[in-house]
């Protein structure tokens, strides 16, 4: 495998972990997929249609979404909406995802005289 | 045309997914194929081209339904492969043998036929490679719809560190010939038992032509025993799989050991508790194909040699049996007292 493919492989994993907070954090208003895919393109985070709609479906069936159809526009659409479960969960993650960037800023920038500090 | 294609995506995903859900995906999928051509052409007609590129960007529909699914489904899956793969050659190896082990005997007994002998062995061949195919990949099937392999694969769901395997100590392994070597017996013994069971006997070869056999046991007694030999013979199969694949003996499996051998000891005991499983007319019949006249001196030994026989295979058996039992119960003793 040479470096490029790796260095790829390696950037989607560090992705995937992040979409679900990107996703909770953007459905405080109920969205369908493909307005929340144009959404989140707009604040620089792309992410396939084929990749959202599964995992839309799956947060709703772990319980932190809720969906309803609108079928009074010409095309009917699934909204998803986050749940009071949810908005917990997304609290809590945005704790974790705040402390981890703490520990890990600590570590890049150098900051206790080890690191190597990119920045 | 453009829509035609749509709904063979559409389709194309939604027919490997669960029933319940297929409509609710259906629309959902449809809606975002037109939001994404919409968003594609600002107003203008779509073209083929265009429908095409929006199906490319959302990739492969088998792929999308695995996404969709959550998981993806096995017959067996690409952990107890292996184990399905040495299971498997062993049956066949093993039926294969039996099957061969058969049509010599059968040639040797009547070298006339030895064609049709051919012709016919190719055919019973054939026939149990395909039922030893299908039960091997039935049992795993099932092992693998049972989840079993959670549990003895893949112990990473709730580990614990006693869960380390054990040092390898000779008491406890269970060397890989062991279940190999008794699945082609079990194997062997079952194509005997099922196809050439009268060939149980004393043979008497004449010159050109085909051989005689005086059969020990009453064949449609033996018949009637038939389907409970089966279901020991299975339960033995299904011990052999496991200790294949756990390669270790745990209390539970030396358990279904003991009571397997339990059961072939009943059965055993059931079968020949009364004497009309032997051939009641073995003497006669040997009197008649081997010439020796009644109340001669050789008469009278064999005569005697057949009834001590008669009970001394029974007690073998009973023996074995009793020494098989022994020996798990003492294992079991040893890994309890560990």
């Amino acid at each position: 495998m040479d470096i490029h493919e790796t260095l790829g492989s390696l950037t989607q994993e560090l992705r995937r972990g992040t979409l679900i907070i990107g996703v909770l954090s953007q459905l405080s208003e109920p969205q369908y997929g493909y307005s929340l895919v144009t959404v989140l393109a707009e604040k620089g985070i792309h992410i396939d249609p084929s990749t959202l709609y599964p995992l839309l479906r799956r947060l709703e069936k772990q319980g932190l979404l809720e969906s309803r159809w609108d079928t009074n526009e010409a095309r009917p659409r699934k909204y998803y909406l986050i749940s009071a479960d949810g908005a917990e969960v997304y609290k809590q993650l945005c704790e974790e995802w705040n402390s981890m960037k703490q520990s890990l800023d600590s570590l890049l920038i150098g900051g206790d005289g080890h690191g190597d500090g990119v920045n | 045309m453009e829509m035609e294609l749509i709904e063979r995506y559409i389709y194309a995903v939604t027919y490997r997914l669960h029933e319940k859900q297929r409509k609710d995906i259906e629309q959902e999928l449809r809606g975002l194929i037109e939001d994404m051509l919409d968003d594609r052409l600002q107003g203008r007609a779509p073209s083929r081209k265009d429908v095409e590129e929006v199906l490319q960007e959302l990739g492969n529909p088998r792929l999308l339904a695995d996404q969709y699914r959550g998981y993806k489904r096995y017959l067996i899956s690409p952990e107890m492969f292996p184990f399905y793969l040495t299971v498997m050659k062993i049956v066949l190896a093993s039926i294969g043998l039996g099957m061969f082990v058969a049509f010599c005997v059968q040639s040797i007994m009547n070298p006339a036929s030895v064609l049709d002998h051919f012709v016919n062995s190719l055919v019973t061949f054939l026939n149990g490679c395909l039922q030893g195919f299908a039960w091997v990949t039935i049992i795993f099937g099932l092992i693998e719809y049972a989840g079993v392999k959670k549990d003895v694969l893949n112990r990473s769901v709730a580990w614990k560190p006693a869960d380390l395997p054990e040092l390898p100590d000779h008491q406890s392994q269970i060397k890989r010939s062991d279940p190999i070597a008794s699945i082609i017996f079990t194997i062997l013994f079952a194509v005997l038992i099922s196809f050439s069971f009268d060939l149980l006997g004393i043979w008497r070869f004449q010159d050109g032509e085909s051989a005689s056999v005086v059969p020990f046991f009453n064949e449609s007694v033996m018949q009637g025993f038939l389907p409970f030999i089966w279901i020991v013979l299975a339960l033995t199969l299904l011990k052999d799989c496991i200790k294949l694949i756990t390669r270790k003996w745990s209390v539970k499996l030396l358990s279904f050991d003991i009571i397997i051998s339990l059961a072939s000891l009943v059965l055993l005991l059931f079968m020949f508790s009364d004497t009309s499983i032997w051939n009641n007319s073995f003497m006669e019949q040997i009197e008649q194909i081997a010439h020796i006249p009644r109340n001669s001196e050789d008469y009278e030994s064999l005569l005697a040699i057949w009834n001590a026989s008669k009970s001394v295979t029974v007690y073998a058996a009973v023996i074995v049996m009793l020494f098989a039992i022994g020996s798990s119960a003492y294992k079991m003793f040893r890994l309890i007292k560990k």
